[in-house]
């Protein structure tokens, strides 16, 4: 028996090279889907509220700003809609896995676009904050020599940011896989040796398959995605508001 | 149509992919922008507006009735001032008048006494010139009875009067 551990599959190839992969449709399935939320959370919403769909809307709204202001600070309330959709398409995007669809945060490419975003916005803060020739200089502390180490430094936080997410919804993707097939091999030898019919019918039916994986994509789709949109969305937001500061 | 074109591999790096992934990002930023936190933070600030006009409204009404109360007050010590004045101007001129009433009283009252004093004097005055001239009568005829002759009293007059007047002091 054979498993093959491989990426998203392509479903369209575009000129120049283009490809579109189960990776973006998915990620367009969330997308559409927490836009279809939104509006529906937000339609015919009352000074007065009268509808939970309001009361859910204003809570998930006060909890990202609180979620944002609360780590970074209340003059980055104007970043509170990048966290939030920077979360819930992590989250969305690793528990979409549930349905049995390829999660899109199990794609490197995916979590080293965001992981970049994060890199790119540290180093403008941090450019923005000291200065061109004021980073320029952090680079060469506390000695000159320090200084491969530090670019080093600079372009090891997106890559280590986007292999942890990366690695995890991955991983976990995997681990099911492998289980998945054991489970299969362990069911054909428990049913396999049965005289015709019922041999035939004991490899085909995934009796052993029922239980475990449930439970175990528990862990690694449920548990496992919400954590890590969570540790990329802290790290993304303590590394720009400590960039950000003056005193960097 | 979708066309099956084998799979990435396992780890794999594709810049249009690392840039779409980037591109959603930025475009459910937007989305979640429009769709959920502009109306949110519109119902919030409405909200927030709305209470903040109930809080001036009831500051703005006490003020009002804090005003008028005072306002009721002016009036009412105004009216309290009215009337202690109109009080004292009557009392004044009760008092005025009063005492007008009595000075007249007391001016009749003297002119009646001056008066009837004159009249007192001028009835003594005649009792006296009426009794002078009956004792000259008197005193006439007694003399005449004494002188048995008939006396002129206009001849005499004046020698009587000097008797009388002697008599009298």
């Amino acid at each position: 028996m054979e498993i093959e551990v491989t990426g998203a599959k392509i479903l369209l190839e575009l000129p120049f090279g283009i490809t579109i992969t189960e990776t973006q449709v998915n990620m367009w399935i969330v997308m559409a889907a927490i836009a279809g939320v939104c509006i529906w959370l937000t339609h015919d919403l009352k000074v007065r509220p009268t509808s939970k769909r309001q009361i859910i809307a204003e809570f998930l709204v006060k909890t990202a700003e609180k979620f944002v202001t609360g780590n970074m600070g209340l003059k980055w309330k104007w970043f509170v809609p990048y966290v939030a959709a920077l979360f819930s398409l992590a989250m969305f995007s690793s528990l979409i896995s549930l349905l049995g669809m390829f999660a899109p945060t199990g794609d490197l490419n995916t979590t080293l676009g965001w992981a970049i975003m994060t890199f790119v916005l540290i180093t403008f803060y941090k450019i923005k904050t000291n200065g061109v020739f004021g980073y320029a200089k952090s680079l060469t502390e506390p000695i000159f020599v320090m200084t491969p180490m530090n670019i080093l430094g600079e372009f090891a936080t997106p890559i280590s940011m986007a292999f942890r997410m990366f690695g995890n919804i991955a991983s976990g993707s995997v681990v099911s896989a492998l289980i998945y097939a054991a489970l299969a091999a362990a069911n054909n030898a428990l049913f396999g040796w049965l005289p015709g019919i019922l041999g035939e019918m004991g490899e085909k039916l995934p009796i052993l398959q029922l239980g475990l994986p449930a439970i175990l994509s528990l862990y690694f789709d449920v548990f496992s995605g919400v954590l890590q949109a969570f540790i990329f969305c802290m790290l993304t937001m303590l590394y720009i508001a400590s960039a950000a500061e003056t005193d960097s | 149509m979708v066309t099956m074109a084998g799979t990435l591999d396992f780890l794999s790096i594709n810049v249009w992919h690392i840039l779409m992934a980037i591109g959603n990002l930025l475009i459910l930023v937007l989305i979640l922008k429009k769709f959920l936190f502009k109306p949110v933070q519109n119902i919030i600030r409405q909200r927030e507006e709305e209470v903040e006009k109930v809080y001036s409204d009831a500051d703005k009404a006490l003020s009002d009735a804090n005003a008028e109360k005072e306002l009721y007050k002016k009036k009412l010590d105004d009216a309290k001032a009215e009337a202690d004045s109109l009080i004292k101007t009557a009392s004044d001129r009760a008092k005025a008048e009063s005492s007008e009433i009595i000075s007249g009283a007391k001016a009749e009252a003297e002119r009646k006494l001056r008066v009837a004093d004159e009249d007192i004097e001028l009835a003594k005055k005649k009792a006296a010139d009426e009794m002078r001239d009956s004792i000259s009568e008197m005193v006439i005829s007694l003399a005449e009875k004494v002188v048995e002759k008939e006396i002129d009293p206009s001849a005499h007059a004046s020698l009587i009067d000097e008797a009388i007047d002697s008599l009298g002091e």
